[in-house]
């Protein structure tokens, strides 16, 4: 955690903020009428509050190295569950709450089942599962339209307002708080950090990996259960909301790895990526009013997050290596950084496999039976 | 036959023959008398040096004709690959080496000293435009079961008969006398022996590459009065070893020997836990370590530093304090959050008791250190969570020496408290230099056992002979 309080406002780490800021400046100024109004600011951050729920559900397991694909189609299942408990299973609305809350949760554990005990990439298992739960939501509202719930406070889970403001924004915050805590002040979120970074390190470290993955697919699923609840509270029953919600969530956890703590996922930076791009697609849609702007947007930030970390990683390879090219006088050391070099300068050549495999080979110090 | 210790720079050498690295100024190499131009693998192909290096790059799910044609055109017709022609050709790859292979049984049937035909009948492939010269073989006999190393001496009997000199890079001294001609010793970097093999003994060459050693300071780990076993491997199997018992005393520094393939490497993976044990027990203390429990073991009081710092040792991508700390976080919790002082305080504690360069870099990324601070930090990681027993596999691998002669210092300074260590290594200086005794593995089993007085390099370098066979 420490590490990364050095305040370095260095271009690249607040590189969404000063973004954020260039956004809201130009827009402004193109359109000063109706960009900079209270009433965008609400609409803005409203809208991406539950988008932000979904950036945090699939955080935490990326920090573990597992990718949730499931996430939007617990949300919209979660949420479909909890009006249709209400209108169709005539429950009270505690018991809807509650139940579609642990449907998250559950979903989340069969989705950790999956990968732990069954071995599936989380990639694939939580790809399938998301393509299970589309089904499911047929199933649940029998192919109809589902009508909305009456309960005033139902709807006030999320709309109730504060100071002008809707709470859901609040309820993210909240939530933010929680996972940012437990990310980088607790034990545990030191071992999602470990699993993520160099799994079998963990494990050799004593970290249970495999029950890490599967709490944090839990987490997961957890949280996209609870930002579906509240996604119906806002605005009533939808039966497609999901899919949409899943890219751009993935696309600010990429992001806001490279804000704040570049080269590592976290909260904060997840949380300014969501409202950087929902500013600019705001900003966007208010000069052109064309309807395709929040897919691009997001498509494109999702390539350029990625592409800028992994920027990053190369950079910082390369970096490495270069200071510690210098023939050392004890010689043996050269063992240890020199091979990376020279695969560097290697690339390219047309080689045989075993040369290059040798140099990995060397650094393990002789080969292994496998 | 190249021959030389673990650290003497035999697979740098063959690195810079096959121009991966580029060595210093001064020195050349010819062959067949024209210049080899260093830093450029191409060169080296194009003057006829054909390689086949430990990892033999073979692909098991494709047959034995697609690998002998990996890297290189298939005879075409019309477009597309002429199975018949491909077939004939490989034939004659695999009848140049005299080897008995299936050209279409898939690699993973076959057993490792045809695998490794199969390299060499690769690495011979005719290219008229640069005909092969010169084969090197890095130490290709490493895998093998004692039965198929004749088969893979003949084979290469069979390629000198053809004219094609042969570099043969071994760890093992009686093929040294069974297969060369011609022998090159080397030691720290330096070839301090060459020529013929009939005028060598098997003593004269042990010397050569122990050489004559100064009485350098050897910081020797005391030894210990005969004290109650603290930590006990009763017959363990697991891949790689069939049948060991070890007892360990407390504050002892146990040496684990061996070449690869006998066991070495995997043994204290096995006891730690990192691999599922097949059979056996591990006791330490009195109470059994579960197998494959990595974290029951650390909670009992084992500990262990694998050999591959950037694949499972460590982690590259945090920085060195999370590095340092990982083992047990919770004694930092102050309530309800972790406490970074105290964190970094611990941090900046053992990067100044095991003098970890630079001293304030507690905060960098791991793998900004140089490999022997990396080890430095992975120790402090290790002993900051005070092992009762202390494994450690290749300890010193890619560290320089200045940084070597602080580890094994801290290693005695921690086995004089008390802490069992056993250290798998295949570097002799270091077994010497600091173990009380040492168990030369041979096959998966113990083949003797060294103690006191007798551990020095003559002693373990002999040791590793295999079985002798016809």
């Amino acid at each position: 955690m420490n590490t990364k309080k050095v305040l370095n406002t260095s271009l690249e780490r607040f590189s969404g903020i000063y973004l954020w800021v260039g956004f809201i400046v130009l827009f402004t100024v193109w359109k000063p009428n109706e960009f900079f109004t209270v009433s965008t600011f609400h609409s803005v951050a409203t809208t991406q509050a539950v988008q932000g729920m979904l950036a945090l559900a699939v955080l935490v397991p990326l920090v573990a190295g597992q990718f949730d694909l499931s996430v939007g189609a617990t949300a919209n299942l979660t949420g479909i569950v909890a009006i249709v408990a209400q209108t169709m299973w005539g429950w009270p609305i505690w018991a809807a709450l509650l139940f579609s809350v642990a449907l998250g949760f559950f979903i989340g554990f069969v989705n950790g089942f999956v990968v732990v005990r069954l071995r599936v990439n989380s990639f694939i298992a939580t790809l399938g599962m998301g393509s299970i739960l589309s089904a499911f939501l047929v199933i649940v509202t029998n192919s109809e339209q589902p009508a909305p719930v009456e309960s005033t406070f139902f709807n006030n889970l999320a709309q109730y307002s504060v100071g002008g403001i809707s709470i859901v924004v609040f309820e993210m915050l909240a939530l933010a708080l929680i996972v940012y805590w437990v990310l980088d002040w607790t034990p545990a979120g030191r071992r999602l950090y470990a699993t993520g970074g160099n799994s079998e390190a963990a494990r050799l470290s004593g970290i249970r990996v495999d029950r890490v993955a599967w709490v944090s697919l839990v987490v997961a699923g957890g949280i996209a259960g609870v930002a579906g609840i509240l996604f119906s509270s806002l605005y009533g029953p939808s039966l497609s909301f999901g899919p949409e919600l899943l890219l751009p969530a993935f696309a600010a956890a990429f992001l806001g790895s490279t804000q704040l703590q570049p080269g590592r996922f976290n909260v904060w930076g997840t949380l300014i990526a969501i409202y950087v791009l929902a500013t600019g697609v705001e900003g966007l849609q208010l000069v052109s009013g064309q309807q395709w702007l929040s897919s691009m947007f997001n498509g494109v930030a999702l390539i350029l997050a990625v592409a800028l970390a992994v920027g990053r990683e190369r950079r910082d390879n390369s970096k490495k290596v270069r200071t510690r090219r210098r023939p050392s006088s004890a010689g043996v050391e050269s063992f240890d950084e020199a091979p990376v070099a020279v695969l560097e300068t290697a690339e390219g050549l047309e080689t045989e496999g075993p040369a290059v495999v040798g140099r990995a080979r060397e650094e393990t110090g002789g080969s292994h039976l496998d | 036959m190249l021959v030389g210790q673990n650290g003497s720079g035999k697979s740098t050498l063959i690195k810079i023959l096959a121009g991966y690295h580029a060595p210093e100024a001064g020195g050349d190499a010819t062959v067949s008398g024209e210049p080899l131009q260093f830093g450029h693998p191409e060169t080296a192909y194009h003057l006829g040096c054909r390689f086949v290096h430990q990892d033999l790059a073979l692909i098991d799910d494709l047959n034995v004709l697609e690998n002998l044609f990996l890297g290189t055109r298939y005879p075409m017709h019309w477009g597309a690959i002429d199975n018949r022609a491909s077939l004939r050709a490989g034939q004659e790859m695999i009848d140049r080496v005299a080897l008995n292979v299936d050209l279409r049984a898939p690699i993973s049937e076959l057993n490792a000293s045809q695998r490794t035909g199969v390299a060499i009948a690769r690495a011979l492939r005719v290219d008229e435009k640069y005909p092969e010269r010169v084969l090197v073989l890095d130490e290709p006999t490493a895998t093998l079961p004692a039965d198929e190393v004749a088969a893979l001496l003949d084979t290469v009997r069979v390629v000198a008969r053809q004219g094609v000199a042969v570099l043969f890079v071994t760890h093992h001294i009686e093929e040294i006398f069974r297969l060369g001609d011609q022998v090159t010793i080397l030691r720290d970097g330096v070839a301090v022996h060459t020529g013929p093999i009939a005028d060598l003994t098997r003593e004269g060459l042990v010397a050569h590459l122990t050489g004559e050693r100064q009485q350098r300071e050897v910081v020797k780990a005391p030894a210990v009065a005969k004290a109650e076993p603290r930590l006990t491997i009763d017959h363990l199997v697991a891949p790689g070893v069939r049948d060991v018992s070890i007892e360990v005393a407390e504050g002892e520094i146990l040496g684990i020997a061996g070449i690869t393939g006998s066991g070495r490497e995997t043994i204290l993976g096995a006891i730690f836990g990192a691999t599922k044990r097949l059979g056996g027990e591990v006791v330490i203390d009195g109470r059994s370590v579960p197998s494959g429990r990595p974290d029951l073991a650390i909670g009992m009081g084992v500990g262990f530093l694998p050999p591959d710092r950037k694949i499972s040792g460590s982690f590259p991508t945090l920085n060195a304090q999370d590095n340092l700390t990982v083992l047990n976080i919770g004694r930092f919790w102050r309530g309800w959050f972790l406490s970074p002082k105290a964190e970094e305080g611990e941090a900046k504690d053992w990067f100044k008791r095991l003098d970890v360069r630079p001293l304030d870099g507690t905060q960098q990324r791991f793998d900004s250190f140089s490999g022997g601070n990396q080890q430095k930090i992975l120790f402090g990681k290790w002993l900051s969570n005070g092992p009762r027993a202390f494994l450690l596999d290749e300890p010193t691998q890619g560290v320089d020496i200045g940084a070597k002669g602080e580890l094994h210092r801290q290693l005695i300074s921690v086995a004089a408290s008390g802490t069992s260590i056993v250290i798998s290594s295949t570097d002799i200086e270091e077994l010497v230099a600091i173990c009380s005794r040492v168990i030369v593995m041979v096959d998966g089993r113990i083949d003797r056992e060294i103690v006191g007085e007798d551990v020095t390099e003559a002693n373990l370098t002999r040791g590793f002979v295999s079985n002798p066979d016809g």
